[in-house]
């Protein structure tokens, strides 16, 4: 990997739950987070994938300094970004900005898209003088494929897909180099979900972008992911790269989430093995014992009620090497195949130069 | 045929205008067949499975024409009264968001034995059984004490359960499920969805699925009717249209999702945005998207070709589409 610009561990986000009104007193916690570690290379992109309540968004939003961890360590650039405050903070958050999931609630309703997309240098005013910003929105807004001419308009004559744009340029607006998109894509509708994920990828060649993209969609994450971490329960049970995770995972949790995704092919529905979970996620604020994975799991022996298993690579694919050998969180890890070829997708389509090749304009 | 939709047209009046959310849509299902209604939001897709099962807001909605023929009965011609009865005995229908559509303040038990008193007039012994064996037929577990509970008691894909179960619970000859699995997280999805499936084979119902979700259509249904500013764009058995799409904006949504098998390059995105239902553009309503439109389609509207006896497709261009 390259040099790390990001660099997380041990993260920790507990929420007290307390008792009482006057002698308030503390009964337990939801462990939301529960030691998170993971590094971000320059120019990279991290997806992490999750089912709700998994952390996920937590962990964003301790990553742009929303929340302060209960423990743990968030290095940019080697300086631990959690202890800092005042004037040093806020340089540092220039460089690691947001983009939300809703673009119906993350917009102000009374500002014009030209004041939200501006109101970034209102803080840092050092990044744009007071006489320049006019001419930087609109410039802004012609990166992200909106009409430069709209810079007066408020964000409900726009679309979905058009305020997800404004908000992108709205994270845009300082130049910082990483990212933290929380389910940037998970509101639009099919057809218009394809323009964003374009546009990001496009503009992190163009700006040499960090991306810490988090989603549920997995079929999302791996096209626009180098790497991506599997969350459960607040931790991340298995990492590696975009193939290595897909094409090879040996976490049974990453092994049913992949198994479960429904693929756009007919063909699939016969010769798939579905691994069906039982039961639902346990509550955070009662974390089994061990494994955090074992009340769910088909492997689960008394070992992994005892012992929490470390997130490494196991010793006996570590001895053989190959793609399966990265970064799993279980005792009895193996290697599985569960993602089916959607062979009909093969072949000339989505390939050519015609009507259906790449690209497509924006909005 | 079970459920036979003909020419429909649904009609919103506003104070901003009139949007014309369905426009002349026919569908059919059958016995113990799936059809998927695959559309995007303000397809018509959720408005016409209203209009079927008699629970559109009229007004500001009207229904300006069509027939809705179920069991050889059109429904749009029966009295309220008489449309009630046909309403959850003969079909039911299941929402996405199973929070909102059940009732907070009475136990679960309460709502699924409701049922049985207001329809088949049971008493409330009675119908507390039936609402036990219910929860048990969708697999909750500890039915017996858990149908005490209340609804802000169950997970998620809990709470969904109980909605099938209440739909379910006067076995009707057809289910619509609107989003049923959207709310849900993927490997709760997979458990709902298979739990649907089962029962809709055991009891030979006819299912109308409506979503957004590629995926999930190619999972479970038989036939797929897309839909597109208020119309049916495409209409064809399961495995064809995967296989070759016959309309542009069905094979734009097919290319533009990614892979889960491999890692691809750029995404092919269906330009521009759908229409305003206010005013619908001329000709082919999906022509200022479409990578195929020339002048014909600025001004004709594409009726329904027939691709084969049991596919159609409102593409002036359906050869091309499939061809290349």
């Amino acid at each position: 990997m390259t040099e790390p610009i990001l660099e997380v561990s041990g993260l920790v986000k507990h929420y007290p739950l307390t008792r009482g009104v006057v002698f308030r007193k503390q009964v337990g916690a939801v462990r939301a987070v529960d030691g998170v570690d993971f590094r971000l290379g320059r120019g990279e992109t991290l997806g992490i994938v999750g089912e709700s309540g998994c952390g996920k968004s937590t962990v964003a939003k301790m990553l742009v300094n929303l929340e302060r961890p209960t423990a743990g360590s968030i290095r940019y650039k080697g300086e631990d970004i959690t202890r800092l405050s005042g004037r040093a903070l806020k340089a540092v958050r220039r460089n690691i900005q947001m983009v939300f999931q809703d673009p119906y609630t993350s917009l102000n309703p009374r500002m014009t898209v030209g004041d939200i997309i501006g109101e970034p240098y209102d803080i840092h005013p050092e990044v744009a003088p007071k006489g320049d910003r006019r001419r930087r929105v609109r410039e802004l807004l012609d990166v992200v494929g909106l009409n430069p001419e709209y810079i007066n308009r408020y964000p409900h004559q726009f679309s979905g897909g058009q305020r997800q744009r404004i908000g992108i340029a709205r994270g845009l607006a300082l130049r910082p180099e990483v990212i933290v998109a929380d389910e940037p894509v998970s509101a639009l509708d099919v057809s218009v979900q394809a323009q964003v994920i374009n546009l990001m990828d496009r503009l992190q060649s163009e700006f040499e972008l960090a991306y810490v993209f988090i989603a549920h969609d997995l079929s999302i994450v791996r096209h626009i992911s180098d790497r991506v971490g599997v969350m459960y329960l607040g931790r991340i049970v298995e990492t590696g790269t975009d193939t290595e995770i897909y094409e090879h995972p040996t976490h049974p949790y990453t092994q049913a989430l992949l198994s479960a995704v429904p693929v756009p092919d007919p063909e699939a529905r016969e010769h798939r093995e579905r691994i069906i979970l039982s039961g639902d996620v346990p509550s955070p604020t009662n974390i089994p014992s061990g494994c955090r994975f074992r009340t769910r799991c088909w492997k689960a022996q008394e070992r992994c009620a005892r012992e929490v298993p470390a997130l490494a690579v196991p010793a006996w694919f570590e001895a053989a090497g190959g793609p399966a050998a990265h970064d799993s969180a279980c005792h009895f890890a193996e290697e599985k195949h569960v993602v089916p070829a959607e062979g009909h997708r093969d072949g000339p389509r989505g390939h050519g130069d015609g009507p259906w090749g790449h690209g497509g304009g924006p909005g | 045929m079970l459920l036979e939709v003909r020419d429909l047209h649904v009609e919103f009046h506003t104070r901003d205008g009139v949007a014309k959310a369905v426009n002349g849509v026919s569908y059919g299902v059958d016995a113990g067949e799936t059809l998927a209604v695959l559309g995007e939001s303000g397809s018509g897709k959720s408005v016409t499975a209203q209009a079927v099962m008699g629970i559109l807001d009229i007004p500001p909605g009207r229904i300006t024409g069509g027939e809705v023929v179920f069991q050889g009965r059109d429904l749009l011609r029966l009295k309220e009264d008489e449309r009630r009865r046909v309403r959850g005995a003969g079909m039911a229908m299941i929402f996405q968001d199973a929070l909102s559509s059940l009732n907070p303040v009475l136990s679960v038990g309460d709502q699924l034995g409701e049922m049985f008193t207001v329809h088949r007039g049971m008493s409330r012994k009675d119908a507390r059984a039936k609402a036990v064996e219910l929860m048990d037929r969708v697999r909750i577990p500890a039915a017996r004490e858990r149908v005490k509970q209340y609804p802000h008691q169950f997970s998620g894909g809990m709470r969904q359960r109980i909605m099938i179960a209440m739909a379910l619970a006067l076995e009707p000859a057809l289910i619509i499920a609107d989003e049923p699995t959207t709310a849900l997280d993927v490997t709760v999805q997979a458990q709902v969805m298979e739990l649907l499936a089962e029962l809709q084979r055991e009891y030979r119902m006819g299912l109308i699925l409506i979503t957004h979700d590629l995926g999930v259509v190619a999972d479970v249904a038989d036939r797929i009717a897309v839909m597109y500013a208020g119309r049916i764009v495409e209409s064809a058995p399961v495995h064809d249209i995967y296989k070759a799409p016959a309309h542009p904006y069905t094979r734009g949504l097919l290319e533009s999702i990614p892979r889960l098998d491999q890692k691809g390059q750029e995404l092919y995105a269906i330009k521009g945005l759908p229409p305003n239902l206010m005013s619908i553009p001329p000709g082919c309503a999906f022509h200022p998207r479409c990578p195929l439109a020339r002048d014909v389609c600025r001004t004709d509207e594409p009726p329904l070709y027939e691709v084969s006896p049991t596919r159609g497709s409102a593409c002036h261009f359906w050869r091309e589409c499939m061809d290349d």
